[in-house]
């Protein structure tokens, strides 16, 4: 029986990542493909999100820069894109369904330093909305 | 008789919250200087916004989407990215002039100068997006904004010659003495004012943030179809103040004090006061719209967390960048650059950049992936895209038009 | 590989005739097994065509139907689409992907789900 077909751009690229939880996790940049070892085509192993992946998209010379500021906000050498294993992944429809929550993923790094750093030292940051 | 109770709040909220800053000087200045032979654009504008508004309501509250995230969905990040910087640079426009527009109204109530209330009003408008809740905010804003019904009565007692102006109104003629470009200027000038891209994206992600559901699709739209529409005679209303008493004079309106002078000569320090609070309502309200929609549009694109629907702390990046939006915001009018130069650049890139924000809306709108059985019907269609070709045609003509007028001097 | 190594590359045949650029690329999910999502997405082949613009908003989905003018507007845009299968890709260059034979007898990609 046939599997499910889909266009990368149409059904993947620029959609919003939605964690376990219904948190919005980001936004998937690119794919990452990658050959298995017996040949044939290519396979979609993960998903790219955050600025070191947007730079590609983007292109031109804002995009080299936003990979440059993307890099040096990473410390150490790791200079690849923040990865979502297409293992987490539970379902596609309008936004793509992950299985697991936010600050597992890799691309929760900025987001967890604004907080600490920046606004999470604001009074009534942690309050519930009423 | 609850349902009927918010259904009434709904409407109401949307009247009192449809006119700010760019809606006061627009329909004033252009009142001054062309009488009511520009108001068929406050119509054309009104039914354009209640059109897209409606459709991004719809919109969001069928998909859950809001307007930025579709944008860079369907456009494609590089596309999206372009709109984003264009969408947001005129959202904080709009910001910083509400933020002056705050500021002034204050200053004539107090007689302070009004870059002294500006770091106030900007520390009160951050932290009204911080501490209260969405409903409450938009509610409180938008009932207190309805005193702005104080410019009508004023209207109403002074018992003005209606025939002469519904005959300037229906009779669009370039008064004696100006020229054709500039009566085109000021009506794409209006225009904007009428249908800002924030009160889209304001409105769409306000959809998700009130958690709209299908059983409130109803209620949208009388909110929107009845609300926007009187918003939209109470800027009329400022027009016929404008028309009746600045234009006779030659006066051209740069000052707050002037859109309030037809108020105050008929009400009296009284209605003077009630107009303030008005002002004061319009604009705070708009501020806070126009700070949290900076937000929206940046955290949609991104991705990340956006709203007030999670406690602060989850969504981090969406909160800072409101707040720099507010102190940049702040400080463009800290820089002394007058608040209504700054407002009505703020409405002319805005009608320049409509079809940027629109299209998309009108594109998801149709897809029944997201809509199911509420699509467009072929009536919103239709207008729609007549809208959207004018809308391309406004675009395009913007900027030459300024540069012709001289930003319509 | 990264997916935008592939998007927007040229597709040319052996006598330098091109094809277009790469829009989009279709993916069937009847990979090896991958986590919790199953089988994974495979790569089926590229869609290619002259003018990107508006690629991503729908209207080759069978399904949009509106607004007329808008529709009518990207099909004209889009009619010279091709689709060009795994097996045809010969080699895959830094934003040019060589294909076997010519690119005139590329078949069209059909509708999209």
């Amino acid at each position: 029986m046939a599997g499910r077909i889909l266009e990368a751009g149409l059904h993947l690229l620029d959609r919003q990542l939605i964690d376990k939880d219904g948190r919005l996790a980001g936004k998937v940049d690119d794919l990452e493909l990658e050959f298995p070892s017996g040949g044939g085509p290519p396979t979609v192993t993960a998903i790219l999100a955050g600025p070191g992946a947007l730079s590609r998209r983007i292109g031109g010379r804002f995009g080299a820069w936003l990979e440059a500021v993307a890099n040096r906000l990473r410390d150490g050498d790791d200079q690849h894109p923040a990865r979502v294993s297409f293992a987490v992944v539970k379902g596609i429809d309008s936004a793509i369904d992950l299985s697991v929550p936010k600050r597992e993923l890799e691309t929760n790094r900025l987001e967890a330093w604004t907080r600490d750093h920046l606004i999470g030292k604001l009074p009534g940051a942690g309050d519930a909305p009423d | 008789m609850k349902r009927l109770f918010s259904v009434a709040l709904g409407i109401l909220t949307a009247i009192g919250g449809f006119v700010d800053i760019g809606d006061i000087v627009a329909n004033s200045e252009t009142g001054a200087r062309f009488g009511m032979s520009l108001a068929w654009v406050v119509v054309v504008g009104v039914i354009g916004i209640c059109l897209f508004a409606e459709m991004a309501g719809r919109v969001a509250t069928v998909s859950g989407r809001a307007v930025f995230d579709l944008v860079r969905e369907r456009l494609g990040a590089r596309v999206a990215l372009v709109n984003l910087v264009a969408s947001f640079f005129i959202t904080f426009l709009t910001l910083a002039a509400e933020i002056g527009g705050v500021a002034l109204a204050i200053e004539l109530a107090t007689s302070v100068n009004y870059l002294l209330w500006v770091p106030i009003v900007a520390f009160c408008v951050w932290l009204v997006i911080w501490r209260v809740k969405f409903e409450v905010m938009e509610n409180a804003f938008g009932l207190l904004g309805l005193t702005l019904v104080v410019a009508a009565v004023a209207l109403w007692r002074l018992g003005p010659d209606w025939g002469g102006l519904l005959h300037g109104a229906t009779h669009p003629v370039v008064p004696q003495g100006e020229g054709h470009p500039t009566w085109w200027f000021f009506a794409i000038a209006l225009l904007g004012a009428a249908m800002t891209p924030y009160e889209v994206f304001f409105f769409s992600s306000g959809a998700v943030e009130e958690g709209w559901s299908r059983a409130d699709l109803i209620t949208n739209r009388l909110n929107v179809y009845i609300g926007f529409p009187l918003g939209g005679l109470l800027s009329l209303v400022l027009m016929a103040g404008a028309t009746l008493f600045l234009e006779p004079r030659g006066i051209q309106p740069g000052h707050l004090s002037q859109v309030a002078l037809p108020t105050v000569l008929v009400l009296g320090k009284l209605g003077l006061a009630v107009l303030l609070i008005g002002f004061f309502a319009a604009t705070f309200g708009a501020a806070l719209e126009t700070g949290l929609s900076c937000g929206y549009s940046i955290a949609q694109y991104f991705g990340f967390q956006w709203g007030k629907f999670v406690r602060p702390a989850q969504a981090p990046r969406f909160h800072l960048v409101v707040l720099v939006s507010v102190l940049a915001g702040a400080g463009l009018i800290l820089t002394t650059l007058d608040p209504i130069t700054v407002t009505e650049y703020s409405i002319v890139l805005s009608a320049a950049a409509l079809p940027l924000t629109y299209f998309p809306i009108l594109v998801v709108a149709n897809d029944p992936d997201y809509m199911g059985d509420k699509v467009n019907s072929r009536f919103t269609n239709a207008l729609g895209s007549l809208y959207l070709l004018v809308l391309v045609v406004v675009a395009v003509a913007t900027i030459p038009l300024m540069v012709l007028t001289k930003a319509g001097s | 590989m990264r997916l935008t190594e592939l998007l927007g590359a040229e597709v040319v045949d052996q006598t330098g005739g091109s094809a277009g650029r790469v829009h989009d690329v279709r993916l069937v999910q009847d990979g090896p097994l991958i986590g919790g999502f199953g089988a994974s997405l495979r790569l089926d082949g590229l869609i290619v065509g002259r003018r990107a613009v508006g690629a991503r908003l729908g209207y080759e989905r069978r399904k949009m139907k509106g607004p007329l003018p808008v529709r009518l507007l990207f099909g004209w845009l889009h009619h010279d689409g091709r689709y060009v299968e795994w097996e045809r890709i010969e080699r895959i260059e830094p934003d040019r992907i060589l294909i076997t034979g010519s690119v005139t007898d590329l078949p069209q990609p059909g509708p999209s789900t």
